[in-house]
């Protein structure tokens, strides 16, 4: 009887305890995840830029906020205001078309708050107050505001990067139209989706790159033509210059011997007329 | 000793091939007890039951603490120090009643909107703020009032009053005045010595210990005082919740280094 409560302490505490524990670790597990990390306003940030109102500062809060972003949409807790947050951080940033776009996905996803986004709007974008559904400056590439978003995590960059660049190892972001009021927000990609754009990047990429080169060479081609044509034009020119000196010499000379000749008959006529004097002269002596 | 055995099986059952289903059956209860009401909260809270606001705003912080006056170096310390604090009694306020459903903006946004405000601080709190509601959409403002600091050898003390008003009504939805006092550890030989917690915040901060303590008090503050207040619309329990609310309209609270929290109910604010 000891044995068999020896077993039963022994298997108590080898192979049912092992599940035991992890029954029970899942359950604080779960218990931990309901009461939840709550991802919201970077209260450390924004007390540094509060304090310390620097551009620097300001970049390191929009950092973060875009880093509570994209934690919110991943654990899909996205708390109120933190569209309006980043956009207005972006706003004082300069960036005020993608500032734009935070606020009208701040409208969108809360509509209660859309008196005060439109208030926030008036101070900080006037020009902008009456565009709800786009921004002017980059609605050609869907993927710029997302890759700004991610790369904004990483790098000091005060401008948006013109290229895109979407990592495919971590989320990344794009705007998805849709088609009932044509808002656009961001959402998160699935692997397959990211792998597709990736790909489709690349390919948009290896276009671009032909396209220079064709263009490179064009261009190439096209100097080395005008060069050529530029040095026969000045070999025609050259020649020209050349034939009409020759000419120009050739008349010369010709005028210098008629001269010549003239000259030489001049003389001839005035010998003659001074040989008939001295003969008329000499007819008057013997008179 | 065979009746210990089918014991010992029995509670081996119960923690191997049932377990799941009794840590089921317990959640759902715990769930179910959580959602009983009860008229308590009701009755505490007549006013944001009535009203049932869906967004608030934060005005901005009404400072009326005395500061050192610049003389020494000392002085300016203390006042920054003062001055973070303050500033974290405004951010962390907005924390439990996003928890509790509410819609708020952030600083950032706030600080725009009380830039394009007019008002002073005292007539925004007394006057009429019913433009809030028709043209921002705010249903309620909650105004804090930092009274004053004070500190003795090893505590720390805050006055503040929160006042919650409906920008329709412009009636006082909630009105609490506490003094909240953190009591600090010393050694045997009277010298404070700082909470892991503290320096830790510090740490995350980039601030003092001191300040890192004063910040973790008004934290704590906010969250006692605002953390039975009705949920808003985003958790929709306006009408099915109920709460024994945790204090009244006038207390001091004393905040142990243990992280345990005494009440004390006062008459008046002092």
């Amino acid at each position: 009887m000891k044995n068999e409560n020896q077993k039963t302490s022994h298997k108590l505490l080898t192979g049912h305890v092992s599940r035991f524990f992890i029954f029970h670790f899942s359950f604080f597990i779960l218990l931990a995840s309901c009461s939840g990390e709550y991802v919201g306003v970077p209260r450390a940030d924004v007390l540094r830029y509060q304090t310390v109102s620097t551009y620097g500062a300001l970049h390191e809060l929009a950092t973060s906020y875009a880093r509570s972003l994209n934690d919110a949409v991943r654990v899909d807790t996205l708390h109120p205001g933190m569209y309006a947050e980043y956009g207005v951080a972006l706003a004082l940033m300069g960036h005020t078309g993608t500032a734009c776009r935070m606020l009208n996905a701040e409208m969108k996803t809360f509509p209660e708050s859309r008196g005060m986004v439109q208030r926030i709007k008036k101070r900080l974008m006037p020009d902008m107050l009456v565009d709800t559904l786009a921004t002017p400056h980059d609605t050609a590439n869907l993927a710029q505001l997302a890759s700004w978003a991610y790369d904004s995590l990483t790098a000091l960059k005060p401008l948006p990067p013109l290229a895109p660049v979407i990592d495919s190892t971590d989320t990344a972001w794009v705007l998805q139209q849709t088609p009932v009021d044509s808002i656009e927000y961001p959402i998160r990609l699935t692997a397959t989706q990211k792998r597709e754009l990736l790909e489709k990047q690349q390919a948009e990429e290896a276009t671009r790159q032909q396209r220079i080169a064709d263009s490179l060479a064009a261009v190439k081609q096209a100097a080395l033509d005008a060069r050529k044509q530029a040095q026969a034009d000045r070999e025609r020119e050259k020649q020209e210059k050349e034939q009409a000196r020759k000419a120009e010499q050739k008349a010369r000379e010709q005028q210098r011997e008629e001269e010549r000749k003239q000259k030489a008959a001049q003389r001839e006529e005035e010998r003659k007329r001074k040989a008939a004097e001295r003969e008329e002269s000499k007819k008057n002596k013997k008179k | 000793m065979k009746l210990k055995n089918e014991n010992q099986n029995a509670i081996c059952k119960l923690l191997t091939g049932h377990v799941s289903r009794f840590l089921v059956f317990h959640f759902v209860f715990l769930i179910l007890l959580s959602a009983c009401s009860s008229q308590k909260k009701l009755d505490a809270y007549t006013d944001i039951y009535s009203e049932r606001p869906q967004v608030i705003y934060i005005a901005p912080l009404n400072d009326l603490s005395m500061r050192h006056a610049l003389r020494t170096v000392d002085d300016s310390i203390y006042n920054l120090s003062l001055n973070i604090a303050a500033k974290h009694l405004y951010l962390s306020a907005a924390d439990p009643l996003i928890r509790h459903g509410y819609y708020l903006l952030g600083p950032l946004a706030s600080a725009q909107i009380a830039a394009t405000e007019w008002r002073t601080g005292k007539q925004l709190r007394n006057g009429d703020i019913g433009d809030y509601y028709t043209e921002l959409g705010i249903d309620a403002v909650l105004f804090i009032t930092l009274h004053g600091w004070n500190a003795t050898y090893n505590t720390w003390t805050v006055e503040v009053e929160y006042v919650l008003r409906s920008a329709r009504t412009g009636n006082e939805l909630l009105h609490v005045s506490v003094k909240a006092m953190k009591m600090l550890t010393t050694d045997f030989k009277g010298y404070l010595l700082p909470l892991r917690e503290d320096v830790d915040f510090a740490r995350r901060y980039g601030c003092d210990v001191e300040t890192a303590q004063r910040c973790r008090l008004v934290e704590t503050l906010n969250q006692y005082v605002l953390k039975d207040i009705p949920s808003g619309l985003k958790a929709r329990q306006h009408t099915t919740e109920g709460y024994i609310p945790s204090h009244p309209e006038y207390f001091n609270l004393k905040i142990h280094p243990d992280g345990s929290v005494q009440m004390l109910k006062t008459e008046l604010y002092e």
